[in-house]
């Protein structure tokens, strides 16, 4: 396959639905996690779950940075927001994410000088730019999005630009699939890998799947065929008793990744002992905080921020469903309180969360888990 | 030859998914060097300045993947693929 054409074929896609249907053994249960916030999008948006035997059930992973953010992270990038010498920068999703005294598109509403950026060097340029002003950076997101947080701060520090810091909020993503595959809630049987990640950290740090839990995992693309390649190269594996970490895409992920990203990220990063995800609880060295060398350049520092935790509204079941026990049509509140105009919970902000991927695209299956369920 | 950069994915610079959670990785093409950046085109034919530092040396006409204005990657060129295809 050579073209985004051919990865969106309808007749290459209807064979690879074909041929997984004739591998499947119909007496077994196959539960395939798909980690990544971008795949669940491509699912839903081009009704992959409708090609796949009954047997095969793909299950939504953490994959959403904005989505598995406490509210208490929230609440803090809310306050430093809120300082009148503040100009406060972040990307667009981040914007309507709830905290527990609104979102930032409210505190924007109210006053608060928030921009909206699409790369933290935006941000940087906004610093240059407002010499008198404080601008910071909410950064988030997996290690595809940290090495641009790193090189930006790499640039500020070359530069001497000390009006500019970031209030960190990455996270990695192998110790919450670690701590999924410890859950007693949830049986899986395989992984899909998140292709740009990998295309950063490389395909080996999944050798623990298969090692430490015997679970194969795929590295994917984002395009449907890509997808559906890789549920048949998982069922191949689970069908022939194979438990490895294969690369489907190849033409952008390097199985050691990309070292100079990594080495820009350990240089200006270092582990937090332990991060709150939403929905998963804390979980040990699963966020990066700025290493000591970059310590000026750190908004939780510069602003002291106090480290509050906020529960989740009750009637909120995010929780549940990142970590893949409900369905998001299963949640009490999912399309009535809880819509993408006015979410309720995480899931619901991000057009790449499981509820909003569901609500905008996946109404027939919704309604078919409506009926069967309720 | 602008359709080699859906090689790697049909995701232009004016993608309207959330930026960190659809693990975005837009592909572009390079088409000049300024220093630590580089002006890339995407299959669109909209043109940014992307940060290359992450994947030096680049040069001119390479495909480049960028997540969040930064080149995390590059994407393996058309013949190479082919020729593994």
């Amino acid at each position: 396959m050579k073209y985004v054409d051919e990865f969106r074929n309808a007749d290459l896609a209807r064979a690879v639905s074909a041929e997984i249907a004739g591998l499947v053994d119909p007496n077994r249960h196959y539960k395939i996690m798909e980690v990544c916030g971008g795949h669940t999008h491509t699912i839903y948006r081009h009704g992959i779950k409708d090609l796949l035997p009954d047997q095969v059930e793909l299950v939504h992973g953490p994959g959403c940075p904005v989505c598995v953010l406490p509210m208490g992270r929230v609440d803090e990038g809310i306050a430093i927001a809120e300082r009148p010498e503040v100009i406060f920068t972040c990307f667009g999703d981040m914007m309507r994410v709830p905290g527990s005294r609104g979102n930032l598109l409210e505190v924007k509403a109210e006053g608060a000088d928030i921009r909206m950026v699409y790369s933290p060097l935006d941000a940087l340029r906004i610093a240059r730019e407002n010499p008198d002003r404080e601008v910071v950076f909410y950064a988030i997101g997996f290690e595809t999005t940290a090495p641009s947080t790193a090189l930006t701060l790499r640039r500020a520090k070359k530069e001497g630009i000390e009006n500019f810091s970031v209030f960190c909020n990455h996270v990695t993503i192998v110790p919450p699939v670690r701590a999924l595959l410890d859950s007693p809630d949830l049986r899986l049987d395989a992984f899909i890998g998140p292709g740009h990640v990998s295309t950063v950290i490389g395909c080996r740090p999944y050798e623990f799947m298969p090692a430490d839990y015997g679970k194969p995992c795929v590295v994917a693309g984002f395009e449907p065929l890509d997808l559906m390649q890789s549920v048949l190269m998982l069922i191949r594996q689970l069908d022939e008793g194979r438990c490895e970490v294969e690369n489907q895409y190849g033409r952008a992920v390097l199985w050691e990744g990309n070292l100079k990203a990594l080495e820009a990220m350990s240089e200006v990063f270092e582990l937090r002992p332990y991060f709150e995800w939403r929905g998963l609880g804390f979980i040990a060295q699963s966020a990066l905080k700025l290493s000591a060398d970059y310590a000026d350049l750190d908004a939780e520092l510069r602003y002291s921020t106090p480290g509050v935790r906020v529960a989740d509204p009750k009637a909120c079941q995010c929780g549940e469903v990142l970590k893949g026990v409900l369905k998001p049509p299963e949640c009490k509140v999912f399309g009535t309180a809880c819509t993408p105009e006015r979410p309720l919970g995480a899931l619901m902000v991000s057009s790449e969360g499981a509820c909003a991927a569901y609500y905008n695209f996946g109404r027939k299956s919704f309604e078919k888990v409506e009926i069967g369920s309720r | 030859m602008q359709n080699d950069l859906t090689l790697v994915g049909n995701c232009a610079l004016d993608h309207d998914g959330c930026v960190v959670c659809s693990d975005a990785g837009i592909p572009v093409r390079v088409v000049s060097i300024r220093g630590d950046d580089a002006v890339c085109e995407d299959s669109a034919g909209h043109r940014t300045e992307i940060a290359v530092e992450l994947v030096a040396p680049v040069k001119a006409g390479e495909i480049l993947l960028t997540h969040g204005g930064v080149a995390i990657g590059k994407a393996l060129d058309a013949e190479k693929l082919a020729a593994g295809s």
